[in-house]
């Protein structure tokens, strides 16, 4: 098993299920399958949440993953609104963010785009303006950065933004905010730069290793 | 303090609605008005980028729709006017994001505040436009000297009846008088014949909005520009003052020279 497409995660909502955005959904399927397969009895009369907000999942993948649920004895249910909601909320207080893992995206964000996800992420294209990124982790952009960016967006006020051109409409990190100042003609970034807190101030510096 | 709702529409694209807003809005805060734009163009936001002010934005209508924040905290002040504050349009939703019932109580809980709600409507005559004018007391119609242009026109001035919005006003958006004179281009007149509304004011043909939107400067702030001028005009008509239509012929050497030396026009 190259990758781990399927998780189950405790919170205190329930048990929820989450399935890796990126990855191929017949691959899901097999991969929760042998999960469940290998602790069978563990999962008789479970009801899981399935995780909203990574992907929509059409009606026809919704009944095949209803389905192979069902074959273990188990229930599938929609996450409430209330907590989606309720993980904005979570800006505000700080939590545990999950180093380990960091979304890989292999394209350029447009103006509308979003991407959100818990841990780190790196995109290997542009955030244009009107795109933006909000991670609970770092964020790394392998090209310009020109929308928004909110890492640490957990309260993890050690989270940098990097990028090879780093022209943000606005920064964000935990809980601070920048943006350019309005009259000056900014100098174009020469090279890599990072953002990062200290002193209470968002601050940009060239980045080399 | 009862504040008035006007919905800028038009039905087809580009035609200058969000320049037309922005510019109605400034002017009217340049007039000590407090403003509060509105950019219902929910996915396809602009009014901020126009005014310049994108790099402000934390919250946007939908987030005050879903309760996410209050309307205080989603309001940004112009950086430039007093008095005008936009209520930005969320770029990441769609249309739908937002119903006209909750877009009628935002208006509402507005008109306490201020005097004039501005709302930038989306092209189109589906969910955006609906939710845009659920709110209005009036509107403004916008529209170019195009037949394309005066058709959508007309389709909206339809469906605004419909919405019992019976005294839309009129905007002429980039006339070119030569165009007009050589019978390039529809006049006022046919315009005024087919359409049969109210006209609030003419703005010609300007370069210099080009500039001034690029630069997130609404040109009603230069009042040396043609276009400025005529935003001006439009604005203090909305205010109930009673000016005169700019003329928009170019005027030729002969007869400035003629007017400066025989005092005439």
């Amino acid at each position: 098993m190259a990758r781990n497409y399927v998780a189950f995660k405790g919170t205190k909502h329930g048990l929820v299920l989450w399935l890796d955005p990126q990855a191929e959904f017949n691959e899901i399927l097999e991969q929760l399958r042998e999960k469940l397969s290998s602790t069978r009895d563990f999962w008789q009369g479970v009801t899981v949440i399935l995780k909203r907000s990574q992907r929509e999942y059409r009606p026809e993948e919704k009944r095949r993953l209803e389905e192979i649920m069902g074959e273990f004895g188990m229930a599938l249910k929609e996450e409430p609104e209330q907590m989606a909601k309720s993980e904005k909320a979570q800006l505000e207080e700080p939590r545990e963010i999950d180093r380990d893992s960091a979304l890989i995206v292999r394209r350029t964000l447009r103006s509308g785009q979003s991407v959100h996800y818990p841990g780190s992420v790196v995109i290997l294209g542009d955030v244009n303006p009107g795109a933006e990124v909000i991670a609970g982790g770092d964020i790394i952009v392998l090209g310009a950065l020109r929308g928004v960016a909110h890492a640490g967006a957990l309260g993890e006020e050690g989270a940098v933004v990097v990028a090879f051109r780093l022209q943000p409409t606005q920064l964000r990190i935990a809980h601070f905010i920048s943006r350019a100042p309005d009259d000056a003609d900014l100098p174009e970034p020469q090279g890599p730069e990072m953002a990062q807190v200290r002193n209470n101030l968002i601050t940009i510096q060239s980045y080399s290793v | 303090m009862a504040g008035k709702v006007l919905v800028v529409t038009s039905g087809k694209g580009g035609v200058g609605k969000t320049t037309t807003a922005a510019n109605i809005g400034a002017g009217l805060a340049l007039l000590g008005r407090k403003v509060c734009l509105i950019d219902a163009d929910i996915g396809l936001r602009n009014l901020d980028v126009v005014l310049g002010l994108e790099n402000r934005i934390v919250y946007d209508l939908t987030d005050v729709v879903e309760g996410n924040c209050r309307v205080r905290q989603a309001l940004i002040k112009d950086k430039r006017t007093e008095n005008l504050y936009l209520l930005p349009a969320a770029q990441t939703k769609e249309k739908d994001a937002v119903a006209p019932e909750q877009m009628k109580a935002l208006c509402d809980e507005l008109r306490e505040d201020f005097d004039y709600i501005i709302v930038d409507c989306p092209a189109g005559i589906e969910r955006g436009f609906k939710n845009a004018i659920a709110g209005a007391d009036d509107a403004v119609i916008v529209t170019t000297p195009e037949v394309a242009a005066v058709r959508d026109a007309d389709r909206i001035i339809g469906l605004l009846e419909a919405a019992e919005l019976y005294e839309p006003r009129l905007i002429i958006n980039r006339l070119r008088p030569q165009m007009v004179k050589k019978g390039d281009m529809m006049g006022i007149e046919d315009i005024i014949e087919i359409l049969a509304i109210g006209l609030l004011g003419v703005v010609p043909d300007d370069e210099n909005i080009i500039v001034s939107t690029n630069r997130g400067e609404p040109v009603v702030m230069d009042r040396k520009s043609k276009a400025g001028q005529a935003y001006f005009n439009i604005v203090r008509r909305i205010e109930g003052v009673d000016v005169p239509f700019l003329s928009l012929e170019e005027e030729g050497f002969i007869t400035r020279l003629k007017r400066v030396l025989l005092g005439h026009s």
